[in-house]
């Protein structure tokens, strides 16, 4: 459909959007909705899982047929998944693996994380025609618009689902460019994509890649051992300061890899995934950064936010002060707090987080 | 009436160890919620739609094939009205009420959230959070503080100056209740100081917006275009709409009415809360709620407000497991030997309707059972009512 062809359908389906909304209301259109069909829905974006293959010793590659509230994204980007577990939704960021396909389907490669809740939900539980909620794509890791020159990718890890989704765009571009992947991960099992990776390897001239175990033995031609550091990347890619960067991989990893590179290479792009802190501090002070207002404060730990927000000049919403009328309960996208009155500790996002009964224990991201 | 029961006077370090018991029960209630509750509020939604949809069917069934085969008429729009509002009382109570609470915020399911819940009633869901949510949950039966005692339209306690325009309440009562959502959807406007002057046209303009707004959504969607679904068949379903929506209003009314109002409930001068500690707010709760004794169907059709004390004591807690704290919570009440208000629905209306009429007259209040229980009160300053 073309663009005014269909400015002109959404103009005509508004007074029927009127109507429906007024007799029903999306909650109830909704519940019918998806007694229709699972994925169904009046403007949330989800998405029924289509296909599901395994893709390493600890890996699975969801396939997602989305709904049409799905806006798309860009190669390189990730996007907030749910799914309820124990009647609870648990949300999680996980890298879109494949390009943006003809057919609108979507995929992630997810790792079976120990102690992940939902990583380990998606790898095992989740079966084929299950429905996910979506959040929209972000990531600010892309591809120029016309690539070109010679480009190094380094991976650790699970920090290969977004670097893959750039490589088969790459690939799928005929390969304009000189690329090398050093793919870091603990044994062969646990790498992904390898057989797609080495026959992309033979196909183009100007891929290379290379796999880098940490806790096995190198046997083929293309694998390699130990962990990252200067040796090792001047011994495998010794114009590694002249090549466009872009590294995925855990926290550590990628603080490693900008350390070796990013002041010397022409284009430094990089994204980490760091567990959330399991460790809680008691004392001091914590970042808190207000997402609607777009301002950060230091508020001190182990007291009650509300008090601290409203001492640092804000005044959020409130009512009882003791953590039972709901007024001052607001989101919180990040960050670990511990509600006063039960000690309880909060790792996951939450859509109502009581300010007045709850302590920041780690740097937060709230909805104000 | 019943003489007061006499409640054992606690001391500030009774008054702790009540309060910490009260938590713990919390605490523990709060770490066992999960699937079985999500499953609990999700059976909830579903009858609502249900019968929701049943109704309207069987409205439009009786509209359009009554009209051709008239036999159908009466038993399929008493039917269908029944079911509507059944399906209303089920929305505004356990749905409603207990999701606008944050009961079930830990689910994050957006549909499910106390924040943004709006319900099928005249009155919004953010005027409800702010004068049900905060004022009447947090200063419970505080005079001048919980505008629900008496909603500023009844006189139900002798603390409460008389006026001559109270003798008409008998027959005021009965309207509120039946335009009670209506009630219910303006109460925060607070129209009292509105027509004393003490609020300017644009700022009441302003606050009405909002109100105006949801009211005209629920006429335009109840009164309007489902009747019209019917073409020119539209009067049985604009009527049993109207009906639907009036059992509603009746049987909320007599539910909330029978939750603060019975004649051991309690009300608080202004002063009591100043300083308030958690063991006393637990007590006020307790003095200014009274259960109704049911059964499973009372519980679910009043939205367990039937255990009114619980709700008061863990507003924020799923309502479907109100039933077994209040084993423990009474149990508790028992051993600090404090009352715990109970009865029957027709008994604790009966003792509403009392109050309505009793106070409709001037009364004054009791005079303290005896000296030792009231210098000894928690709940300083307070005074307690009877009928």
């Amino acid at each position: 459909m073309t663009a005014p062809a269909r400015l002109k359908a959404s103009r005509a389906r508004r007074p029927l959007q009127r109507l429906v909304q007024t007799l029903v209301g999306p909650a109830a259109f909704d519940f019918w909705a998806s007694k229709l069909h699972p994925a169904w829905s009046w403007s949330r974006p989800l998405a029924k899982i289509v296909a599901r293959h395994s893709e390493s010793r600890d890996s699975v590659t969801l396939l997602l047929q989305p709904n049409r509230h799905w806006q798309g994204f860009r190669a390189g980007q990730h996007l907030n998944i749910s799914a309820e577990i124990d009647g609870i939704r648990v949300t999680r960021s996980y890298s879109l693996s494949d390009t943006p396909r003809p057919d609108g389907r979507i995929a992630i490669t997810v790792k079976a994380i120990e102690g992940g809740k939902l990583s380990r939900y998606l790898c095992t539980t989740a079966r084929v025609g299950d429905v996910l909620d979506l959040g929209p794509a972000f990531g600010e890791m892309a591809l120029p618009a016309t690539p070109g020159g010679s480009l190094l990718f380094l991976a650790a890890g699970s920090g290969i689902t977004p670097l893959m989704a750039l490589i088969r765009n790459l690939a799928g571009q005929g390969m304009p460019v000189s690329l090398t992947l050093l793919y870091w991960a603990r044994s062969r099992e646990e790498v992904c994509f390898a057989d797609e990776l080495r026959r992309l390897a033979a196909q183009h001239r100007g891929f290379q890649v290379r796999f880098v175990l940490t806790r096995a033995n190198a046997v083929a031609d293309d694998e390699c051992q130990g962990r990252i550091g200067a040796e090792q990347l001047s011994a495998l890619v010794p114009d590694a300061v002249q090549r466009q960067v872009y590294a995925c991989g855990p926290g550590g990893f990628v603080d490693t890899v900008r350390t070796l590179l990013a002041a010397q290479v022409p284009q430094f792009q990089a994204e980490a995934f760091t567990p959330p802190p399991r460790l809680i501090e008691e004392s001091g002070t914590v970042q808190v950064t207000l997402a609607a207002s777009g301002q950060t404060l230091s508020v001190p730990r182990g007291q009650s936010l509300l008090t601290a927000l409203e001492a640092a000049g804000l005044q959020p919403a409130s009512g009882c002060r003791m953590g039972i009328c709901n007024t001052c309960a607001c989101g919180k996208r990040s960050g670990t707090t511990r509600n006063l009155h039960t000690d309880v500790v909060q790792h996951e996002p939450v859509s109502a987080l009581r300010l007045c009964v709850s302590s920041a224990a780690s740097d937060l991201v709230l909805d104000l | 009436m019943t003489a007061k029961p006499a409640n054992r006077p606690l001391s500030p370090e009774q008054l702790g160890h009540f309060a910490a018991e009260l938590d713990a029960l919390r605490a523990r209630t709060a770490a066992t919620l999960g699937q079985r509750d999500a499953d609990y509020i999700r059976a909830i939604v579903a009858a609502v739609r249900y019968t929701g949809l049943a109704g309207r069917t069987l409205l439009f069934v009786g509209a359009i094939g009554g009209a051709f085969l008239p036999l159908l008429l009466w038993p399929a729009c008493i039917a269908g009205t029944l079911l509507l509002a059944l399906s209303k009382i089920l929305e505004n109570m356990e749905l409603g009420h207990n999701v606008m609470h944050g009961q079930y915020d830990w689910m994050r399911d957006p549909h499910l959230d106390g924040k943004t819940y709006e319900w099928d009633i005249a009155g919004t869901g953010d005027n409800w959070r702010k004068t049900h949510n905060y004022q009447h949950h947090t200063w419970t039966n505080v005079r001048g503080m919980d505008d629900d005692v008496g909603y500023g339209l009844l006189r139900l306690f002798p603390e409460q100056r008389w006026k001559p325009f109270y003798l008409l309440q008998p027959a005021i009562a009965v309207i509120f209740a039946i335009l009670f959502e209506w009630g219910v959807a303006i109460q925060d406007l607070r129209l009292g100081r509105w027509f004393a002057g003490k609020v300017n046209n644009a700022t009441m303009r302003e606050q009405f917006r909002p109100v105006g707004r949801k009211m005209a959504h629920q006429v335009v969607k109840d009164y309007v275009l489902f009747p019209l679904l019917a073409g020119p068949f539209f009067l049985p379903v604009l009527l049993g709409n109207i009906v639907a929506n009036v059992l509603r209003n009746l049987w909320t009314y007599t539910i909330i009415f029978c939750g603060h109002f019975t004649a051991d409930a309690e009300t608080f001068a202004k002063a009591s809360v100043a300083g308030e500690s958690r063991g006393q707010w637990y007590l006020r709760q307790l003095r200014g709620s009274s259960n109704l004794a049911g059964g499973r169907l009372l519980n679910l059709l009043s939205g367990n407000l039937s255990h009114q004390i619980e709700h008061h004591f863990y507003p924020d807690l799923p309502a479907n497991r109100y039933a077994a704290m209040a084993v423990e919570v009474r149990e508790i009440c028992s051993r600090y030997g404090q009352h715990y208000n109970t009865g029957s629905l027709p008994r604790q209306f009966g003792q509403v309707i009392w109050r309505i009429l009793r106070h409709a007259f001037p009364s004054r209040p009791a005079e303290p059972l005896s000296a030792a229980a009231s210098v000894a009160s928690p709940l300083t300053g307070a005074q307690s009512s009877s009928a």
